[in-house]
């Protein structure tokens, strides 16, 4: 008995270290959301306990309102078009086909990029007037396309610049799903006389879905907090068009010098982002219970 | 008898400066070391050139800590009002500054000023032009910044003023004369798409950042009678840009922005300005002078336009009087956190003394010289005036009496002035003018 309680003491004592640094990482994320209940201003001597003040001017003003659809509009678009876009890469790269050889490592470039390389490299391609994306189009006969530089297109060019940067991380874990797809089925399967439309929609697809989800859990996570690109090509212009909640709490914080107010921005993001997460993880386990 | 009294008054003021410099001791913090930050620029270069004559005159040692552009502010904006410490002379600008002097986070310098045991006698602060004083020179009341006061907050230490630049190579092939109207401007840009039609007309900045109105925008609105606040009894009582001369300037200078910048304005920042510029992309720009001066230099490696760059005051309201030129200034500031501060006032009286002052000017570095002793000096004259640099220095001196600091002194400065900027782009994508300086203006009044 004395044994079992010292070995219960020794086992407390190893894990101090872990919780104390759990506990630093939560000082800092209530440190954070503590701010948020402030009127803490950067250069203002004296910061106040402000009550839901920074919430209240937040639920009544606009660009709150429209910042909020643009994270949900831009975090949903560019999952789902790179998930969509990384199954179909995956799928290439299981085949024997030639360029799934070469293409296979090179796929991955974007992905080792910093994404602040990626927004400046894209914002050079991207110019309406200089760009070497509307070079490109004239050679086919299509008029230059504003990109970044307008208001109807920002916000999509954005999209299309994370699709092409995180498109990789999909394609990398779905892939490794398909490695691990039974043969015997998808050949039985096939000797049932199941074309191969129908062997990847009835086999292949679902053994795909739980990695295919699993890497949407994290690239849920970080749309929602995405700020390089952003502040690297449009800064949340033209005219609040790519205003994003990572980029309105950055232009309250560092340029408005209003901290309580950018992290209670960053607090409502930090909810949208357990949300979006969890729905994600739960469509995860289905799938998974669905393939087992 | 008269010469004979001219000489020996000559001779006595030679007499008081030397004693007075010899009083003055350089070595009183010898064997101290000083932080000095800055942002990536020509003008510290020239001051980091410089830096073993400032060691061996006051054995003073500095460490520069240069940062580039776009992680300086907000590192700035963190080590000033979080009194690290860390840093005991940086280099800024007037507006952050009046954000971070309301929680004493800078140290007044007029104590320093006003003290001859700690200032040079030979420094002169008055010999640094009136409008580059006065913008530095405010009081803090409470928490709020009250202008014309007594508070030094920086020392100015190279500043640009606003100037049209123009590609005379370009202009002289069309004999096309520089415009002096906002409307005159516009209608250059379409003349200019018609007889080159593989440029733009105009570099201009249009980021929804407070660095776009600060250049173009501030010195023509001006012109048209906009103010950025009103003014009552000494305080802000109302913001002026939703007034009739700012509809009517707005209109204008989205016409403007329509038919004479690049189709990827809303993300152009200075960058973008200097390289348009440069190429001979653009073939004007209305931007701080020292860009087009910088352009000029003769350049071995071919990369500069040498002298293809010239200059002219900034277009005005149509039938407007005069023309108005904003600055930007680039001044030294003392964080109150630093434990130094004698020998960080003995670098920031050094780094803006006469002799610095002409020394980085004459290196093609610290331009434009903010002491009216540069500008009349026989050395600045002869290099300012060498041909490649065309008619900068006439320009200058033109220019300069109407040059200042269009913004009022306010905290919260950059909110305001942020939102002026995004308004822009809103105007220039097509909403209604009067509609979106009124809400702008709104936003304004709810901060006042």
């Amino acid at each position: 008995m004395i044994k079992q309680s010292e070995e219960n003491s020794l086992k407390n004592f190893l894990i101090l270290p872990s919780v104390l640094v759990l506990l630093c990482f939560l000082f800092v994320f209530f440190y954070g959301v503590y701010l948020s209940f402030t009127d803490l201003k950067l250069g203002k001597p004296t910061v106040n306990f402000a009550g839901l003040k920074n919430y209240i001017y937040l639920w009544k003003n606009p660009l709150f309102w429209k910042s909020t659809k643009l994270t949900v509009y831009f975090t949903l678009v560019a999952v789902i078009v790179q998930a969509f876009i990384g199954i179909l890469l995956a799928k290439l790269f299981s085949t024997k086909v030639f360029f799934a050889k070469i293409f296979r490592p090179i796929i991955l470039l974007p992905l080792v990029l910093p994404p602040m390389s990626v927004a400046l490299m894209w914002t050079t391609m991207m110019n309406p007037e200089r760009g070497v994306l509307n070079y490109f189009l004239s050679l086919i006969g299509i008029e230059p396309f504003m990109w970044i530089s307008e208001y109807s297109t920002a916000m999509l060019s954005v999209i299309f610049i994370d699709v092409w940067t995180y498109t990789p991380f999909f394609t990398l874990i779905i892939y490794a799903g398909l490695l691990g797809v039974n043969q015997e089925m998808k050949e039985a399967a096939q000797e049932a006389g199941a074309g191969a439309w129908i062997t990847f929609w009835k086999i292949e697809l679902p053994f795909m879905m739980p990695y295919v989800l699993i890497a949407a859990v994290f690239r849920v996570i970080e749309s929602f907090n995405q700020f390089d690109i952003f502040i690297g090509t449009t800064g949340g212009g033209p005219a609040k068009a790519t205003t994003v909640y990572s980029i309105y709490a950055y232009i309250q914080s560092f340029q408005n010098l209003n901290f309580g107010r950018g992290t209670a921005i960053l607090f409502v993001n930090w909810w949208l982002v357990l949300i979006g997460a969890l729905i994600t993880i739960k469509l995860y386990q289905m799938a998974r219970k669905r393939v087992s | 008898m008269k010469k004979i009294k001219i000489f020996f008054s000559a001779l006595l003021f030679s007499m008081i400066s030397t004693f007075a410099l010899a009083d003055f001791d350089w070595k009183k913090y010898a064997g101290e070391k000083i932080v000095f930050a800055y942002d990536i620029h020509p003008y510290v270069d020239a001051l980091v050139e410089k830096l073993p004559e400032f060691e061996a005159l006051t054995g003073i040692k500095v460490d520069a800590q240069i940062f580039p552009d776009d992680v300086y502010w907000n590192k700035l904006n963190l080590e000033i009002t979080t009194d690290s410490g860390a840093w005991d002379v940086a280099g800024t600008g007037v507006q952050p500054t009046w954000d971070t002097s309301v929680g004493n986070h800078n140290v007044d310098l007029s104590k320093f000023l006003n003290d001859p045991s700690m200032t040079n006698p030979d420094y002169d602060y008055n010999d640094i032009y009136p409008s580059l004083r006065s913008a530095m020179t405010w009081d803090v009341k409470g928490e709020e910044v009250v202008g014309n006061g007594k508070g030094v907050w920086g020392l100015p230490h190279s500043f640009e003023n606003m100037n049209l630049m123009y590609r005379n190579d370009i202009l002289g092939k069309h004999n096309i004369k520089p415009p002096k109207t906002l409307p005159e401007l516009t209608a250059t840009c379409k003349k200019l798409k018609q007889v080159e039609p593989g440029i733009t007309p105009m570099a201009l900045r249009g980021v929804n950042f407070w660095s776009s109105v600060h250049t173009a925008p501030a010195s023509i609105a001006k012109s048209y009678g906009v103010v950025d606040y009103v003014m009552k009894d000494g305080k802000i009582a109302d913001t002026g840009l939703d007034s009739k001369a700012s509809i009517k300037f707005h209109k204008d200078y989205v016409a403007m922005v329509k038919e004479c910048a690049a189709k990827s304005w809303p993300n152009d920042n200075w960058y973008q300005v200097v390289d348009a510029l440069t190429s001979g992309n653009a073939a004007m720009a209305v931007d701080a002078n020292m860009f087009g001066f910088w352009n000029n230099i003769k350049d071995p490696d071919g990369k500069n336009p040498s002298g293809k760059i010239s200059f002219a005051p900034p277009p005005t309201a149509p039938g407007a009087k005069n023309f108005e030129s904003n600055i930007w200034i680039w001044c030294i500031t003392m964080p109150s956190a630093s434990k130094k501060q004698g020998p960080a006032w003995y670098f920031m009286q050094w780094a803006t003394s006469k002799k610095m002052v002409l020394d980085g000017a004459m290196m093609g570095k610290m331009v434009n010289p903010i002491r009216k002793s540069t500008w009349d000096s026989a050395d600045w004259k002869k290099y300012a005036n060498q041909p490649e640099f065309n008619n900068y220095y006439d320009t200058f001196m033109e220019v300069q009496d109407r040059a200042e600091l269009f913004f009022t002194p306010r905290y919260g400065f950059g909110e305001a002035m942020n939102a002026w900027s995004v308004a822009m782009q809103e105007m220039v994508n097509g909403r209604p003018v009067e509609e979106t300086l009124k809400e702008l203006a709104g936003s304004i009044r709810a901060g006042i």
